[in-house]
């Protein structure tokens, strides 16, 4: 019986790794996009690219947000969003300052950065998921609230009492390999594993695709989204120790203004989708990296900061827009062009279109079949052309003529309408 | 078979004076403001001197002014956090174009900001209402776009009140019946808009967008073509407001208005307008642009406190949102009832 012989394990969808495909992956353009840079720099700058310690200095230079991007991937992908989290950077930031000027012990310090971190990012799940406002609004509400605080509490002073090897974290290399990088990639490598490995990962997907069917198939979607925005907050206070760092140790109530932009861009950019449910780690890994060297770059031509975030918000207006020109797009507009925005049309069409890519094949398979002769090969070429060309023949005639008769059904009901 | 359920004019009809004050949608909002008043009379008696009023509303002017477009937007189920750029791109680039033409009228300045602001909004319109961008992601954007662009085109400058014409400025400073001319244009704003969002079909058509997308599709409206021109609304009227910015403090350089869109969001959610669109009435805007510009007064007038306004702001837009939502949960729960007891 052939139903016995269908094998049940080909429920796991495997894709066969396809050279083609995985050269226009959003991930692969992303580097492409990285290299560029790089030429542009090291034809623009030659003498200082290939300078010592040119490319380090660049990739810490971006490093400060980096872990905040791999919080934002999970937000995102739940279909939230959250602009708060250069606030919380800075309420972080602010909390190690004040305990070490009272001269806690570091591990205390960083621990509590990080609870402070925590809590807020607490407070913000528990509104957004708890009490079911817009994560929009409590994240905006909260940006200022978080920086208010702040600012209640520095006024216009500057903290500038932090551990010594925050600065060592964030200006030190390895190898010549930054450590700030090494650490962004293991976490990055955590984070990957949790998404597109664990159970938890999947929950995420799935709450972003639809997060009523989740519901109902079993998934605490409040916990998770809580838990969610946790982790934001928690990466917000590991990157607060970079940024400090970077800052050269000091911390006022108005630094890192623009940051949630800055993270919001690149998680976009790195092809996660702001309406939840699409997206992977590696994309925004990379375009951590371009942003990076995107504004250093132009730094070093002189483009001055006010420009470079027109730069910024263009980059985010096309890293969105890209993969809204798919293919359903395309057939949206070739249906309104060619198809005289009729279905039936493009049902004739498409039809025809796929005969004939089948025979094609055919001709293909042709090509390497060694059993008939060169003559029979040709023989049978000939007839599948002669074939092709009788379908598209006969599919253009009967475009011609349904066109035709919408144009006077057309005329018909404009002539009612005009009586 | 189940009695029909009232239909909602009978039951306006048998509720008592009392009970149809109690249920207005704004009565929080106006007991917040009758006991802020009260506290005002004690703590800042300063407050009720006209002089004092009068200024107060001016300086509001600006924030009501941006409130109504972003509640035209929110009520879409939209947001715009680009308005306060577009009032800085619109007031850099009229304020400049009036310190090189200082002969040109004024009229002709406020119909370039409109036109400027208009553009602005059309572009975010066309992310959002064409290629189907989050509001959000779009006008966070856009937001860095514009203020990039004063910035070019201003280039860094600032302009001082000596460069101002006095055509210019008494668009705003001048005043009439001792009520200053950004006052009187925001309440002529506020009363073309409350006309326009209850009596006219595009004002409708915001309202069915936000309500509910699906069924105002079915029911034959072009949803892009609101969304867009619910953006050129907000745009037109941020551009309008740069103008008067610029008029009403005769200053003007690139990094104007730095974060008045939160100061218009947080009206209009104080306002009673749901963020997700559809609920919320001008009315509620008034109270809330009033109840606003009572708190900052407080804020700017009471020594050491001027370092908790955003705080306080954050604070306040939570817990307007929070409220928001109690209540129409209450009044879901309330009309489950009363259905409940006529079946």
């Amino acid at each position: 019986m052939s139903s016995v012989n269908t094998p049940s394990h080909s429920l796991t969808v495997k894709k066969e790794f396809k050279l083609n495909s995985f050269l226009v992956k959003w991930e692969m353009i992303l580097v492409y996009i990285l290299v560029l840079i790089n030429v542009i720099l090291m034809i623009a700058k030659p003498n200082y690219y290939f300078a010592a310690n040119t490319i380090p200095s660049i990739i810490q230079s971006g490093m400060d947000l980096s872990c905040m991007v791999l919080g934002m991937i999970f937000i995102l992908l739940l279909g939230d969003i959250d602009v708060s989290v250069a606030s919380i950077m800075v309420v972080c930031g602010m909390v190690m300052g004040l305990l070490k000027d009272a001269g806690m012990n570091d591990l205390i310090v960083v621990l509590c950065g990080l609870l402070a971190g925590v809590l807020c990012g607490l407070f913000n799940g528990v509104l957004v998921a708890k009490i079911g406002m817009p994560a929009v609004i409590v994240t905006i509400a909260t940006s200022s609230l978080f920086r208010g605080i702040v600012k209640i509490r520095l006024d216009v002073n500057v903290l500038k009492n932090f551990p010594k090897w925050f600065q060592d974290l964030a200006w030190d290399n390895i190898l010549g390999i930054p450590v700030a990088l090494l650490i962004f990639l293991a976490l990055a490598a955590v984070f990957a594993i949790v998404l597109h490995k664990g159970k938890f990962g999947r929950t995420l997907y799935m709450i972003g695709n639809n997060p009523v069917a989740s519901l109902y198939s079993g998934i605490n979607v409040t916990r998770t989204k809580i838990l969610v925005f946790v982790i934001m907050g928690f990466m917000a206070g590991v990157s607060s120790i970079f940024f400090v760092g970077r800052m050269g140790g000091g911390l006022s109530s108005t630094m890192g203004k623009g940051y949630e932009m800055n993270v919001i861009a690149i998680a976009v950019l790195g092809g996660v989708s702001t309406s939840g449910g699409k997206g992977k780690v590696y994309g925004p890994v990379i375009a951590t990296l371009i942003m990076a060297f995107l504004s250093y770059t132009m730094g070093l031509l002189g483009v001055d900061t006010n420009t470079r975030q027109i730069f910024t918000g263009i980059i985010l207006i096309v890293a969105v827009l890209i993969p809204y020109f798919n293919k359903q797009l395309i057939d949206e507009i070739k249906l309104k062009l060619f198809y005289a925005n009729n279905k039936n049309i493009e049902a004739v069409n498409i039809r025809c279109h796929e005969e004939v890519t089948e025979i094609r094949h055919k001709m293909k398979a042709l090509k390497h079949d060694t059993s008939l002769s060169e003559a029979d090969k040709a023989a049978k070429r000939k007839a599948y052309e002669d074939k092709i060309a009788a379908l598209t023949k006969k599919c253009a005639q009967t475009t011609k003529a349904m066109k035709d008769e919408l144009k006077q059904q057309n005329m018909k009901t404009n002539r009612a309408l005009s009586k | 078979m189940a009695a029909f359920p009232k239909t909602r004019t009978s039951a306006q009809k048998q509720e008592s004076i009392f009970e149809r004050i109690l249920n207005y949608k704004q009565f929080g909002l106006i007991v917040a403001l009758i006991l802020l008043g009260l506290l005002a009379k004690f703590i800042t008696p300063a407050m009720y001197q006209p002089a004092s009023l009068v200024a107060m509303l001016r300086n509001n002017s600006i924030y009501a002014i941006l409130a109504i477009g972003e509640m035209v937007v929110i009520l879409t189920g939209g947001i715009d956090i680009s308005i306060a750029s577009t009032l800085s791109l619109s007031g850099v680039i009229s304020t400049t174009l009036m310190t090189q033409n200082p002969s040109v009228p004024a009229i002709v300045w406020v119909i370039v900001s409109l036109a400027i602001g208009a553009l602005c909004g059309l572009f975010n319109g066309f992310l959002i209402g064409k290629l189907k961008m989050t509001p959000m992601i779009a006008t966070l954007a856009t937001m860095y776009i514009y203020r990039g662009l004063a910035f070019l085109i201003s280039g860094g400058v600032w302009l001082f009140p000596n460069k101002f014409t006095e055509d210019f400025t008494v668009m705003s400073q001048g005043s009439i019946l001792g009520i200053y001319n950004i006052t009187w244009i925001t309440i002529i704003l506020f009363l073309v808009a409350g006309v326009f969002l209850s009596y006219t079909q595009p004002g409708r058509r915001i309202y069915a967008v936000g309500t509910n997308v699906e069924s105002a599709h079915v029911s034959g409206i072009k949803i892009g073509n609101v969304t867009v021109m619910s953006y050129v609304l907000c745009g037109a009227l941020s551009g309008l407001a740069g103008v008067l910015y610029t008029a009403n403090y005769s200053i003007c350089y690139y990094g104007i208005a730095d974060g008045f869109e939160m100061q218009a969001i947080a009206i209009c959610v104080l306002g009673g307008v749901s963020l997700i669109g559809g609920t919320g009435r001008i009315d509620g805007v008034v109270i809330g642009a009033v109840l606003m510009s009572v708190i900052s007064y407080f804020i700017g007038l009471l020594p050491g406190l001027s370092v908790w306004q955003d705080a306080i702001q954050g604070a306040i837009i939570i817990v307007a949102v929070a409220i928001n939502i109690f209540t129409e949960r209450m009044t879901i729960k309330r009309i489950l009832k009363e259905r409940g007891a006529m079946i």
